[in-house]
Parts: C-alpha cells; structure tokens; sequence
C-alpha cells in the first residue's frame, strides 16, 4: 500500500514538473486564495496585537467627557458644530455631583514644534492639571516630576517631556533643568515620562509634552478644544457613564426633552469599532479567499480532465498491467492533491514575503495555525476538484484507453 | 491469426480479462469471469496475464527499470524485492545493460523487450502479445521471436496475434480465425527454426 502511495507521489510530481507553465497557471486561483487567507490572518493578528498593546493606555475605567464622540456615527455635522464647549468647571462640578468619580483632569492640546538650539521636532502637547497623573496608570514620571497646582495656577512655564522629545533633543544629557521651546514660549523641562509606545503604529505616545493647563490656557488658548478624563472608581462603567450622563445633562441645563450635546466616549468605544473594522477586513479576506479558491478549484478540475485525457492510453496500459480501479483513482487524486499542496506553498511563501514587509509598517506575524489551515484547505480543494477527474480515469473502459491516440 | 477484422484482438482482449464477452462464458481457472468485479480482473490481469503490444505502450517517462516495476508495484510488492525481480527479467530479455534509459533512448527492438520483461516480471501463466513484431523491423522482429521461443521452451505459456504467416509457423498450435469464427484449428507442433524462415 505505501509502494502505491509513493509511487502515486513521485508520478505526480514528475507529471506536475513535466508541464510546469500549465500547473502554475491552473494552480493560481489556489496560490491567490491561500495568500489572502493568510495575509487577512496576519494583518488581523497585527491588528489585535498592537490594538491590545494601545489599548492599556486607554484604562477601561476612564471616561472621557467632550463634545463630540471619537468616531463618528449619524450625527449632524451642524449640530455637533453648535454644541456647547466643555468647560473645565464641569470636572469639579461632577466630582461634588457623581458618586463614581475617582479623579478628573480636563485636557487641552494643539499640536506644534519643541524646539532646542538647533534641534526641532514636530509633537502634540496638552495642558492639564496634577490630577492627570491619578487619571491615567500608563503615564509615568521616569524622572523629574510632575507639576504642582500652585504651579498650574501660577501658569509656570514648566513642561513634562515624553521619552521621544527627551531623546531626540538631548541624547545622552540629562533633560531636568534644561530649557526648550514651545512655539515662542521658553519652557523649563522638570520632568521626563517614560516610554509607552505608539498608539496602533499610528502616532508615537513618547511624543507628547505635558504643560500645566493654566499656562497652556494664558499662553495658547482658552477657548480651545477641551475634554475631561474621569477616572471611575467602579468597574461598572454602564451604570456610572448613565449616572454622570444625568450629571452633565443637568450641568449643562438641557430639558428632558433634549437630546445629549456632549460626547462620553470610553475605551469600549474603540473596542467595538476595532472589532467593526476587524469584521470589516476579516469578511473582506473571507470573500476574497472563497472566491479564488472557487476559481482555483475549477482550474485544478480542469487541468485533471486535461491531464486524464491525455493520458488515456497510460491509463489503459496501466489496467493491462493490473491497476485496479481505486489505484487509478488514487493516482490521479494525488496528482490533484499534489498540485494543490504546492501551490498552497507557493501562496504561503509569497505571504510570508509579505508579511515581513507588513512588518515594517505595523508589528505583525504570520499566524502558523492558520497557514496550517490554508494548506489544509487547499488538499481539500485538491480531493474535490480531483474526484471527477480521477474517479472518470478510474472508469475507462481499458480497451477503449489501449486504442486512444 | 486471421485478417483485419476477423476478431483476433477482441479473443486476446477476453482472454487477458480486458473484456468480458457479451455472450457465452469465459473460465478463468475455473471461475466465470463476467461474473468477476474489477478488483478480481485487476488481479488476474496482473498476476496471471503479461501483455505485449504492438505498440509497445511503455511510459514514456520512466526509465526501463522503472517501468518494469509497474506490475510488482500494483501487485503490492516490496521495494527491495521489486528492483531486484524487474532486474532480474530486464537481464532475461538481454537488457540489463540499458535499465536506467527511457523508452526515447532505446531502439524498437529494445523497446519491445522492456515490454517482454514486464509482461514476464510477475511470472505469469500466460503471455499475450498482440502483433509484438508489427511495428518493428525485420530484424528487431527476429530478435523478439527469438526470445518468445527461448521464453517458449522454459515453459511459458504464449498467445500471439499475427496475421504474418512465417510468425506463425513458430506455434505449437495455430488457430486461423475469419468474421468471428475459428475457421481452422491446427496443431502442428514447431515447424522451422527462426534462421531458417528469414
């Protein structure tokens, strides 16, 4: 039995190599559906990988309040526009009002150069007060300090620099003490964030200066965009988003017949549009594979009728010699599983090749289970494809085979 | 032997279970072998019956060896065992010098021993050849005859289709077919050695 199956195997790959232009084009269909199966799967499994990473500094327990949600939904352009501004105010007012509140910090950035001597980079930095540091558990002080509240109120020039700013403005030197510019306003640097990574590869979170928000309010802007961190001490965010929901409608004096004219956007937000978008491609990569391995079976089943045809009088030759049906059968399904192993390779390799290069714009991997899967599926399209083929090679009339030409 | 037409193929075809009549019967050792499945004629066709064909109907692709070993591979024969019985019968036809040449590489009349040597390789009862000599030359056809008749000797049993006289004449026995029908029964015993006829 296995003399058969080695035998079966070394005919195929000689009959495969034999025609090699025909066996590369009839497998395409199966190399293009195992290549978008598993480039789908590694760009999904970067995805999760750095959305899972991001997302700590997103504390589930954070909420934030602003006046438009992070992604938008069917809102009117107009009405967001005309909404109401959030107001420092309402962090205070909400930690006398809500029950849930464990700390607030509002925030107010705008993006723009930090520059030293000659040295100048492009990052986004934010005003906000002491409390920030009790909103957010992945801001930490690697050195130096945070700012004080007498500093805040004072409206000190003093920044709080991330790990990026640190290094490509000082290198080797210790930052403390030193001066930067911010725009035209001279800052002293008193403290250095450690290093958080970047946000889903899309902006680095080591980029950002921390200034108290009274000097960012004297200095930049008071009617800027703001929005406020509520750090919860529950984990329950449902009941306490719906709790703080009625703080704020009160807060900003809206009838009961009003609708909401601020955002509370949560970490969960971005969960369900992450899984949204992740549906959105992982539906996309399923179609797509299902499409050309439809295709790509279609193509095996007919380079098999070609490949039985023309060797109809083998085929005859070898039932003279004793094959009996099922060895026939055997013979030509291998053939059809063979090809589509190795255009499943194929596909896999040039993925692979991708993936590395994916790599290079967001961390990624190939997930082996699923490549695993892919060839797995592609010696099952071998086995359907091949059926008819083979099983009509298996029923030649010998005779009829030994007289075709 | 017979003319065209007169059903000489079609009785080798039956009687190498390659057809099965569409009337009377055909025993096969005692067995009806209309009544036999695939596997059972697969079977006998492979360990009772060698055939040679005028057309040779090698693989083109393998090597002599290797297409010897095709019965031995059906017959579910160890590796080990199968190189050494299809060397065995390449040596038997006087080839053992060409075992590892495609069909491309060899003449007709080495062509035609390769599939002599694997019509013997499963020792068979009988072995039909369907005009072994028609597609070769004069010459080469000699040489073939000339191992039927050594392989006739050492015991094989051998039933051959001609339509040539003089090939013929190196059967025991010689059964004249015509539309169908045996019009002549002759059992003449061995007639002429092969030098003596060309």
């Amino acid at each position: 039995m296995f003399g058969l199956i080695w035998e079966n195997y070394r005919i195929s790959l000689s009959s495969i190599f034999a025609n090699k232009s025909r066996s590369i084009l009839s497998v395409l269909g199966i190399v293009i559906g195992v290549l978008s199966v598993t480039l789908m799967g590694t760009m999904i499994s970067g995805l999760d990988a750095t959305f899972e990473k991001s997302m700590a500094s997103f504390r589930s327990n954070v909420l934030f309040i602003s006046r438009m949600d992070w992604f938008g939904g069917d809102f009117d352009w107009w009405e967001l526009r005309n909404r109401p501004r959030i107001k420092q105010e309402y962090g205070e007012k909400l930690r006398i009002r809500s029950q849930f509140v464990e700390a607030v910090a509002p925030t107010s950035d705008r993006g723009g150069s930090i520059i030293r001597k000659d040295k100048q980079i492009d990052t986004r930095f934010f005003g906000t007060t002491p409390e920030y540091l009790a909103t957010n558990d992945n801001t930490e002080i690697a050195s130096g300090r945070f700012f004080t509240e007498g500093e805040n109120r004072s409206g000190t020039r003093v920044v709080i620099i991330g790990a990026g700013i640190a290094e490509a403005l000082f290198e080797d030197e210790n930052p403390l003490g030193q001066h930067v510019k911010l725009g035209n306003h001279k800052f002293r640097v008193i403290g250095v964030t450690g290093e958080m990574g970047t946000f889903m590869g899309l902006f680095s979170l080591d980029n950002q200066a921390i200034i108290p928000l009274g000097t960012f309010q004297r200095l930049f802007s008071r009617r800027g965009w703001m929005s406020i961190r509520v750090k919860l001490n529950t984990s329950n965010i449902d009941e306490a988003k719906e709790e703080i929901r009625g703080h704020m409608r009160v807060i900003r004096g809206l009838k009961p017949t009003e609708e909401d004219n601020f955002a509370m956007p949560h970490s969960s937000t971005f969960e369900s549009q992450y899984q949204a978008i992740k549906l959105a491609i992982g539906g996309t990569g399923i179609f797509i594979t299902a499409l050309s391995l439809i295709v790509g079976g279609i193509g095996i089943m007919n380079i098999m009728f070609v490949s039985v045809k023309e060797r109809t009088r083998e085929i005859g030759v070898r039932k003279a010699l004793g094959a009996t049906q099922r060895m026939i059968l055997s013979q030509f399904l291998m053939e059809a599983i063979m090809i589509c192993f190795l255009g499943g390779l194929l596909g896999l390799g040039i993925a692979f090749g991708f993936s590395k290069v994916i790599n290079q714009f967001f961390p990624s991997v190939m997930p082996y289970g699923l490549a695993m899967g892919a060839i797995f599926l592609s010696v099952i399209i071998g086995i359907v494809s091949g059926l008819i083929p083979s099983s009509r090679a298996a029923r030649l009339d010998p005779i009829e085979a030994l007289r075709y030409e | 032997m017979g003319p065209s037409g007169s059903g000489k193929s079609t009785l080798m075809n039956m009687i190498g279970c390659l057809d099965t009549p569409t009337n009377g019967t055909y025993e096969f050792e005692g067995e009806l072998v209309h009544e036999m499945d695939d596997n059972q004629l697969a079977s006998i066709r492979n360990r009772k019956i060698g055939f040679v064909f005028q057309t040779f109907n090698l693989l083109p692709k393998a090597t002599a060896l290797r297409n010897v070993e095709v019965p031995l591979i059906y017959a579910n024969i160890s590796r080990m065992e199968r190189l050494e019985l299809a060397k065995e019968s390449l040596t038997a036809v006087g080839l053992g010098d060409r075992m590892h040449h495609k069909p491309s590489e060899l003449s007709g009349g080495q062509r035609q021993r390769v599939a002599i040597a694997r019509a013997l390789v499963n020792s068979p009862s009988i072995l039909l050849a369907d005009e072994p000599t028609g597609n070769l030359d004069s010459k080469s056809g000699v040489e073939i005859m000339k191992i039927f008749d050594e392989l006739h000797e050492k015991g094989n049993t051998i039933i051959l289709v001609t339509h040539e006289e003089y090939i013929a004449d190196h059967a025991d026995r010689t059964i004249h077919l015509f539309d169908g029908k045996v019009k002549e029964d002759v059992r003449n015993g061995k007639k002429a050695e092969p030098e003596a006829v060309f």
